[in-house]
């Protein structure tokens, strides 16, 4: 993971930031639309937050109770439970299902998991077709890329790329579509997909939500392409994470209070579906075999550690939507299946402090994305939690680690702290650029070696001379 | 006084004392003060934030009130040292006895002189940067804005996204510089859009992180000021 190094393209590509620049404000101002008509519906936004939360600490502290009745209940609504200790085994479980089968086409609907899980190369390794068919996901998988955004899986392409790609990949002439026409090109997508729902003999999706009291997986999206992945084919397997699950039918009508405006600014999104068991005799649809597979995946690790609240995690992607640092890179620049705020703690929690070292440091502080989030994870404490991780294990590079030394022993030496900033106060101001008029004593620094950062956008204001404390000192004896 | 206004911008210092000498506080800047640790906390350099927050605790608890000049400094008194300490009982108590006097200089002003009046004579069009640490770790909002609005001649424009990072985050501008550039660059144009005279906030860094680009970008006339260098009226247009 090269995080800074990524992040230096992202910053420099300019389709990228276009499109990004474009989406930005409609997220913000969806989200704030949304909550405000809480008050609309007589709730009050604040009170609703600290209810989700509750209901998700209250689902982990008992986790194992609430999963196995989740078990017990799905069980005996038709359905089978398979157990995943991490993504490699989910994935062959998966495969094997398929196999079992005969399955030769699999049609998928969004799920991070089965990101984590490389499910979609699994699948193809094994000879079997992956399709996803959420569009933005569709649109990514032909351009062979991974989603950038957990709700929003294509908001890094702009309208010219995916125009291309759909005359690449659907074998239409680009005449026959009237260019930039949004409609149309969805219409286009949807035709191909189509066949693909009606040939496919099994149907992959995640679950928003895993209620325990009704063993039913809730399934929240803005496409119907959730209900045909669910419903046409005669197998239908849900993948999800085992901190998915809330106790209660109830909880999960709270939660969608808050899971749509946080992520879209809907009160409720275009498709909500409640799945319990197989298909009934004298029922028309629905699969002959829904089978659930319950990923741990580093998750139980995170139970009763430092981390724990990170699990309430309901993938509404509010963080992201207001983190400053993503919406100048894009999700990509993360490395991993999740991006912005939530990336950035669970990316290094999942596959090792190690191996992202860069992303607890990848944020300025500002929670924007705490003062979001729909169950009040407090992100940046946890980054910084991560941080003083990194510094327990020697994980920081040699400078920082000696910078920070001598600083803090420095600091501790009022008279010798003086010293030192009365003179970094005249060095500045021997750094300083030519005045305009050719003389010593200009206002800034234009290239400042000792943190280039800095100057690689900004002048930096050249300190006037005699600190505060000096100028204190000798007010002081007069 | 936090360094950055040590090093950086005395006036900003001295625009503070005379706005508390003004309201009829006796105001002293004890000698031994230096840095309060909060890049070190914000680093996860735990143990020597822990250090220099007992050291800052024991340098202002004899003090009635603690005022600072910057929300982040503020916060971080107010809401790290108690969590710092939080496993030594004792030092915990004088933490959170430190950190309930502590207040940013808006915020005690609003406080403790409710009809303040300002000297300034300032006349021009004013829009505010609310900085992250102060708005989100301290609920600074009104504040800064009122005392302003209270200068005669000064015109608030609120620029849109006001309330958005400026992409300063301490070691973040250095280490993520284009970043931050590209954060700051949304900054700069919510600023012109207002095209007000005068960017004001209530933290330095911010400040500097905002002046060092506007003047990149080649915006030589926007002023950027701390709210107490424009209430203590030395920067009169
Ligand atoms: S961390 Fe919070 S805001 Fe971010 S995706 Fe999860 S629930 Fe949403």
């Amino acid at each position: 993971m090269f995080f800074q190094q990524r992040a230096g393209d992202k910053v420099r590509n300019p389709v990228l930031q276009q499109a990004l620049q474009k989406a930005r404000p409609l997220f913000v101002g969806k989200r704030a639309k949304g909550v405000a008509a809480l008050a609309e519906d007589g709730l009050d936004g604040e009170r609703l937050r600290d209810a989700c939360a509750e209901i998700r600490n209250r689902a982990l502290a008992d986790l194992d109770v609430w999963l196995s009745l989740f078990e017990e209940r799905a069980l005996a609504s038709g359905a089978e439970v398979l157990w995943a200790r991490d993504g490699e085994e989910a994935a062959a479980l998966v495969v094997a299902l398929a196999r079992q089968h005969g399955v030769r086409k699999v049609v998928k609907s969004k799920s991070m998991l089965s990101e984590e899980m490389h499910l979609n190369a699994a699948l193809a390794a094994a000879g079997i077709q992956p399709v996803e068919t959420d569009l933005g996901e569709y649109i990514v998988q032909l351009a062979g890329e991974t989603p950038s955004h957990i709700i929003a899986p294509a908001v890094h392409k702009t309208l010219g790329e995916v125009e291309a790609l759909f005359a690449e990949n659907h074998g239409r002439p680009q005449k026959t579509r009237n260019s930039a026409d949004i409609p149309e090109m969805t219409r286009e997508a949807r035709g191909v997909l189509r066949e693909h729902f009606l040939s496919a003999e099994m149907g992959v999706s995640g679950a928003n939500f895993l209620i325990a009291e009704s063993g039913t997986a809730a399934l929240v999206t803005n496409e119907g392409n959730g209900r045909m992945v669910t419903t046409l084919p005669p197998l239908h397997v849900v993948v999800t994470g085992i901190e998915k699950v809330i106790p209660t039918l109830e909880d999960f009508a709270t939660l969608m209070r808050m899971l749509p405006r946080s992520a879209t600014g809907q009160s409720i999104s275009n498709y909500v579906s409640l799945l319990t068991g197989t298909r009934r005799s004298g029922e028309h649809d629905g699969p002959q075999k829904t089978v659930f597979i319950l990923v741990d995946n580093g998750r139980a690790d995170l139970l009763g550690s430092d981390y724990q609240d990170m699990l309430r995690c309901i993938r509404c992607g509010a963080c992201m939507n207001h983190c400053p640092v993503y919406f100048s890179l894009g999700g990509h620049a993360y490395g991993w299946v999740y991006p912005g705020p939530m990336g950035s703690v669970l990316t290094p929690l999942y596959t090792g402090i190690e191996n992202a070292v860069d992303l607890p440091q990848a944020t300025t502080g500002c929670n924007q994305c705490g003062s979001v989030c729909p169950v009040r994870i407090p992100l940046p404490k946890l980054m910084h939690r991560l941080r003083e991780t990194q510094v327990e294990r020697g994980l920081r590079p040699l400078g920082e680690r000696l910078t920070f030394k001598a600083w803090g022993w420095l600091a501790r030496q009022p008279r010798l702290y003086r010293l030192f900033s009365r003179i970094a106060a005249r060095y500045l101001g021997w750094l300083a650029d030519p005045a305009p008029d050719g003389s010593r004593g200009g206002r800034r620094i234009r290239i400042f070696g000792l943190a280039p950062g800095w100057t690689v956008g900004r002048d930096l204001p050249v300190p006037p001379g005699p600190t505060f404390h000096e100028r204190y000192a000798a007010r002081k004896r007069v | 006084m936090t360094c950055l206004v040590d090093l950086m911008r005395p006036e900003v210092g001295f625009a503070a004392l005379q706005l508390l000498e003004r309201v009829g506080c006796t105001v002293v800047v004890p000698d031994g003060q230096t840095c309060c640790g909060q890049p070190a906390a914000s680093a996860g350099q735990r143990a020597i934030a822990v250090a220099l927050a007992k050291k800052a605790v024991a340098e202002l608890e004899g003090y009635e009130r603690v005022v600072v000049p910057s929300g982040s400094c503020a916060e971080h008194i107010c809401n790290g040292y108690p969590q710092l300490l939080a496993d030594e009982p004792a030092w915990a108590m004088r933490a959170q006895a430190v950190a309930g006097a502590t207040r940013e200089l808006s915020q005690f002003l609003a406080e403790h002189a409710p009809d303040f009046s300002p000297a300034g004579d300032f006349s021009g069009s004013v829009t505010y940067h609310d900085s992250c640490k102060g708005l989100r770790g301290l609920g600074i909002k009104q504040q800064p804005r009122e005392l302003l609005a209270r200068l005669p001649g000064l015109k608030l424009e609120e620029m849109p996204e006001c309330e958005e990072c400026c992409g300063f985050g301490g070691a973040f501008s250095v280490k993520y510089g284009e970043v931050s550039t590209r954060i700051v660059d949304r900054k700069c144009e919510s600023i012109a859009s207002v095209g007000a005279d005068v960017v004001a906030g209530g933290d330095l860094g911010c400040l500097l992180n905002i002046e060092g680009r506007l003047r990149r970008r080649g915006d030589e006339t926007t002023r950027v000021l701390h709210f107490a260098e424009i209430l203590a009226g030395e920067v009169a247009k």
